[in-house]
Formats: C-alpha cells, sequence, structure tokens
C-alpha cells in the first residue's frame, strides 16, 4: 500500500492516504457493501483509501462479512468497543487506527451518493479544515425536509454557522480537528459548529442525497425534545464557554431582583400596619430570591471550574506566524 | 536573530489596517538606535485588510512579528497569545490604535529597572469623550480599586511593562486583562509602579467598545474577587453563604412560632412563615453542597496547574 505523507505535497500525482472513518452504532448496513460503494469514488479520484470500521459491540457480528475483504488484502480495519457507549467514542478510537489525513467520517448508514467523498477530500485540500457535506438536492418528502428548514434556522439564529445540513454525519476534515475539538456524547452531530468556535475553517459541499436515504417518517416527539435540548446546551456552550457567570449572573439576578421588589413592596406594607403572615406573595418573593442566589451560585462554581481548567487547554488557535511565506 | 531580544512589545489588533503602518514607524522611532527588540502583532481575526499589511510589514523587518489568530477572539485572549509567543525578558503591551504612545515605552522599562516588576501607565490629559468613556471609567477604576484593593488609578491603560516571570504566570481569557496588575499583585506578590503617560486621539478607525463594557466588566470583577477568595477554600467560602441564609431560615421560624402562639391564625395562612423558612434551609443545604462540588472541581490544583500558579 502506497504510504502517503501529511501535508506538503505539491506533487498532484503522488497517492495521499485517505482514512475513512464509519461508527457502527444506529441503523447499521451491510458493511461490505458500503465499503464497494464509498472506496469506489476514492480511488479512481486518485486516493488510496482505509477504511477503518469502529464498531459497538452488539454489532460485532456485523463484521463478518469484512473478514473475507480483509483477507484478499482490502485497506479494512475492524475495531471493536469494550462497551462504548457514543458515536464520538467510537470515532476516536477509529481515529487511533487510522494513518491517513484527511479523515472522512461516515455514518454506517446511507446519506449522500458516494460521488461526493472526493469533493470533501478536494475541498479540505483546497485549504478547508473541515468540508461538510450538504445533501442537495434532497429526495426526501416535504415534511422531513421542512423539519430539517425550521431546525437549521433555529441553529443559525442560536450557534451561528450558516449550516444547511448539519446532521449529514458525512464530513473530511484534517486529522487535527477531531484530535483537538473536545467531543463527547451527542455533540458530534454538531462538530462542524465546535469547528468553527474553535476558529477552524468550515466549509460546507453539495452533495446528492443517496437514493436508499430514505430517513425517516415523523420523529416521535422525544426526538424533537431531545433536538431542541442539545442546540440549548449547544448554544450555552459555545457562547458562555469561559463566562459562565454572565449567563447564570444574568438569570439569577433577574430573578432575585423581582423577589426583591416583591419583598420590598411587603415590607412596605407590614411597615405600615398590615399584617403578612397569611400572603402567598411572601413565599413567591422568597422563593424568586432563593432561586437568584442559587443560579449565581453554580455560575461561580462554572468560574471556578473554568478559572482551574484554563491553564491546561489553550484558548486560542493560531493560523500562523507570517515569516517570510505567507499563508 | 541568535539570541531572543530583551524587549517585546505586544499589540492586539482588530481591524486598524489604517493604524498599524503608523504604529510600527512609531515604534521603531521611538526605539531608535536599539536593535534588541520585537514587536509582536496579534491579530484577531480582522475582516479588513490588517492582515495584508502585516504581511507586508513583516516582509520589511524582522523585528515585526505577525501572529495570525483562527478568529476573532477578544482582546484578552490576543494579548495571551502575544505574551505566549513573547521572548524577551520585558514585555510591554499597547494599544493598537496608537492612542498610546511608543515614546513611552522606555520610560515604562527605566521605571521597571528601578526594581518594580510590573509597571503601569495611567493617561493623562485624556482625549476621549467625557460622558460615555471617561466618566464610565472613572466609577469603573474607583470600584476595582476598592474590591481588589490595588490601588491603580486606570484599569483601561494598555500601557503596561511587565517583567517575564510576570507573563508567564499569566493564563488570561475572557475578559480578564483589565485586572491583570489585580491579579498579579495578589497572586505572587508582585510590586507595582505607575507613571503618567500620553494618550492621543484615536486616528483612524473607530473605537469597539461602548457603554455596556462597564456592566461587563463588574461582572468579571465580581468573578475574580470570588475566584481570588476562593481559591483555597471553596467550601469555606460557601460555608459562610449557607451560614447566613440558616440564619435567616432561623429567623422565620421564630417567626412562625410567633405568629402561630400569638395570633393563632388558621391552618391555611399558618403556612407563609413556615414556607419561607423552609426555603431559606433548604437555599443554606444547596450552597454547603456546592461547596463540596467545588472542592472536587478544585482537586489537584496545588499540584496539577504548572508553572506553580497560585
Amino acid at each position: 500500500m502506497a504510504q502517503g505523507d501529511a501535508k506538503g505535497t505539491s506533487e498532484p500525482t503522488a497517492r495521499r492516504l485517505v482514512s475513512v472513518l464509519v461508527s457502527v452504532l444506529e441503523r447499521p448496513e451491510a458493511l461490505d457493501d458500503i465499503y464497494r460503494e464509498y472506496s469506489a469514488p476514492l480511488r479512481s479520484a486518485g486516493y488510496d483509501a482505509e477504511f477503518v470500521f469502529a464498531v459497538a459491540p452488539w454489532h460485532r457480528s456485523l463484521a463478518e462479512p469484512l473478514t473475507g475483504l480483509i483477507a484478499s488484502g482490502h485497506p479494512i480495519r475492524v475495531v471493536e468497543a469494550a462497551g462504548a457507549r457514543g458515536e464520538a467514542t467510537l470515532l476516536k478510537l477509529a481515529l487511533a487506527s487510522a494513518n491517513g489525513d484527511p479523515v472522512i467520517t461516515l455514518p454506517a448508514y446511507y446519506r449522500v451518493d458516494a460521488s461526493a467523498l472526493p469533493k470533501l477530500v478536494q475541498r479540505v485540500e483546497q485549504g478547508a479544515d473541515v468540508a461538510t457535506a450538504r445533501r442537495w438536492p434532497r429526495m426526501d418528502p416535504w415534511l422531513n425536509q421542512m423539519q430539517s428548514r425550521v431546525f437549521h434556522r433555529l441553529l443559525g439564529r442560536l450557534a451561528g454557522g450558516g449550516l444547511d445540513d448539519v446532521a449529514s454525519g458525512v464530513r473530511a476534515m484534517r486529522r487535527e480537528v477531531l484530535e483537538t475539538i473536545p467531543l463527547y456524547g451527542d455533540l458530534l452531530r454538531f462538530l462542524p459548529l465546535l469547528a468553527i468556535h474553535e476558529g477552524f475553517a468550515v466549509r460546507q459541499v453539495d452533495a446528492p442525497q443517496h437514493r436508499r436515504d430514505q430517513t425517516k417518517r415523523v420523529y416521535s416527539p422525544g426526538v424533537y425534545l431531545r433536538r431542541l435540548i442539545d442546540l440549548l446546551g449547544l448554544f450555552f456552550l459555545l457562547r458562555f464557554t469561559y463566562k459562565p457567570l454572565r449567563f447564570f449572573g444574568l438569570i439569577g439576578s433577574a430573578f432575585a431582583l423581582a423577589g426583591l421588589a416583591i419583598l420590598g413592596v411587603l415590607l412596605a406594607q407590614r411597615l405600615g400596619g398590615q399584617g403578612i403572615a397569611d400572603r402567598p406573595l411572601l413565599l413567591l418573593g422568597a422563593l424568586l430570591v432563593t432561586l437568584g442566589v442559587q443560579s449565581v451560585a453554580l455560575g461561580l462554581v462554572g468560574e471556578i471550574i473554568v478559572h482551574f481548567n484554563v491553564p491546561r487547554r489553550s484558548t486560542y488557535r493560531v493560523e500562523g506566524e507570517l515569516s517570510e511565506e505567507g499563508s | 536573530m541568535a539570541d531572543p531580544p530583551r524587549l517585546s512589545i505586544v499589540v492586539p489588533l482588530f481591524n486598524e489596517e489604517r493604524n498599524v503602518a503608523p504604529l510600527v514607524d512609531a515604534v521603531r522611532q521611538a526605539q531608535a538606535n536599539r536593535r534588541d527588540w520585537e514587536l509582536l502583532l496579534v491579530d484577531d481575526g480582522s475582516t479588513d485588510g490588517t492582515r495584508r499589511v502585516l504581511r507586508r510589514l513583516a516582509a520589511e523587518d524582522q523585528r515585526v512579528r505577525p501572529i495570525l489568530l483562527a478568529r476573532n477572539y477578544g482582546q484578552t485572549t490576543a494579548m495571551q497569545a502575544g505574551f505566549d509567543n513573547a521572548r524577551g525578558s520585558v514585555v510591554v503591551s499597547m494599544d493598537g490604535d496608537l492612542q498610546n504612545d511608543p515614546a513611552d515605552i522606555r520610560r515604562l522599562i527605566a521605571k521597571l529597572d528601578e526594581g518594580y516588576d510590573l509597571v503601569v501607565g495611567f493617561r493623562v490629559r485624556r482625549k476621549d469623550r467625557l460622558i460615555s468613556r471617561r466618566i464610565p471609567s472613572w466609577i469603573a477604576n474607583r470600584i476595582i480599586r476598592a474590591v481588589t484593593g490595588v490601588p491603580i488609578r486606570d484599569n483601561g491603560c494598555s500601557l503596561k511593562a511587565y517583567r517575564r516571570e510576570v507573563v508567564q504566570n499569566l493564563h488570561l481569557y475572557s475578559d480578564m486583562h483589565r485586572f491583570i496588575p489585580g491579579i498579579a499583585v495578589t497572586t505572587a506578590g508582585v510590586r507595582v509602579a505607575e507613571i503618567p503617560v500620553r494618550h492621543h486621539h484615536r486616528l483612524y478607525g473607530e473605537s469597539k467598545y461602548g457603554l455596556s463594557r462597564t456592566w461587563k466588566v463588574l461582572v468579571d470583577l465580581l468573578t475574580l474577587t470570588m475566584i481570588r477568595w476562593f481559591r483555597e477554600r471553596p467550601l469555606l467560602m460557601f460555608g459562610w453563604g449557607a451560614a447566613g441564609a440558616t440564619i435567616f431560615g432561623l429567623f422565620w421560624t421564630t417567626a412562625s412560632v410567633i405568629s402561630v402562639v400569638a395570633f393563632r391564625p388558621t391552618k391555611a395562612d399558618a403556612m407563609v412563615f413556615p414556607g419561607v423558612a423552609v426555603l431559606c434551609f433548604g437555599l443554606a443545604f444547596y450552597l454547603f453542597m456546592l461547596g463540596f462540588i467545588s472542592e472536587v472541581a478544585l482537586y489537584g490544583r496545588s499540584h496539577a496547574v504548572p508553572r506553580g500558579e497560585p
């Protein structure tokens, strides 16, 4: 197998090693089909593509068809996660076994047409740090498209970014991106936004939707709730990473002030002779002040956490120091 | 340049394409015959032609070192980036809009050599607008002085000179750069001096800050003060809060007892005072628990934090 080198190769004919990381977790399709379909366009575009399948333990059996391919020399590797829970962990595992740069993340089901992959890699080679696929034109039912559009409009409002298909899951990126960005839980879904937040250049590439990407009908309400919570969490994380007290403090002060206002009125009435022992409003005032203090106190704990973690992580990314060569 | 320069000048920049070249000229002139300095121009994600100008200037003079941040992070982070890359034994920070005068740098360093670790400039004859810039600034400075206990007259003046050791122990983020003297003094026993410095009209471009900055500054100040108190014993601090809440709770409990005994209210009416008492005790409990969690969050801080930041 030809060994690609990382960066700096200017000869267009040198074959570069691209690693395709496939996390096998949700509704996986036949893995050997996936391999065949998605490796072909990469090879014809002149890339050496290795596929690393990170498999959740309960999908172990799905890897069997691959053993035949591996035996005949195809560049496939299978990594099994010992009880991993999330897609992010699987991807990290896959990355550890991968040698290529750039890397492509691919779900184990069909999202975009395979011809998109080389385009994504090329976009990264042209200078983007992350190239994310946007399914366009879309063939799903109108309702799904509507839902997607509303979701992304909301996403843009909360977290910025100008992305239209955050959840396509098909992205090419420089290896460094995956190694740098802290990913856990469901954050992987929003990787492009996190990348922007970290200062990476993220570009969107139109890719035709795969004919088998039927996606769902209408989702259950539970899913919507989870997405909404994801969005709120993301919004908070991105905007207030280093200043939690601003968030908690604002909310806390608002509550506390409202409470104090109520208590103030009651105090005035008490001093004016009116008894207040039977006024539920007193309870409300006290509750609001309590909530306010709790909120601010939580914000302080957040600040403590940030303050003592900052020395361990760099808070910025440098694009480069200009010396003789510009960037 | 084989040896590290003696002096590093750090200037954060955001959309200052017309100010950069005059700035570099002014610095060069002020440094006159000396060769052992470097100028770190940190571009904080400018969207105008600042980078273009930086490229040109860097090509012309090796002492000019541009650092390009991947996006706009804010003045504090940009300054930290400059500090991280500074090689000099003395580091001077400055504004990028020419309101500071590079000619003052020599005087700052001279003061430093008298035996101080940090020299801060205070602006005389300020050229800003009175209502929207100078008065809020005056208020903020008084508050900062009162709270941090550090008698710095002008916290908003970016012109400061540091010894390398002071800079190395700084980990700035959010909007902390205003409080560097406060932080430095209380945490590392740094000797601080103040000297008057000149202040000029902004030449080109527009100022990036407004009145709302004062509010943010106050919140950040609260944070930093809390953190200073917390530093070693968070449980203690939250414990004080819990104690306060407990006292409130006891007050309301007493009031409840008095109310029931003296006035014999109906069952429903008797709920309010006890209700408030319960809230107070609940709050006390909550704060106490937060104290424990803070201890966990801070676990290992004395050993794990590098470079001995206290």
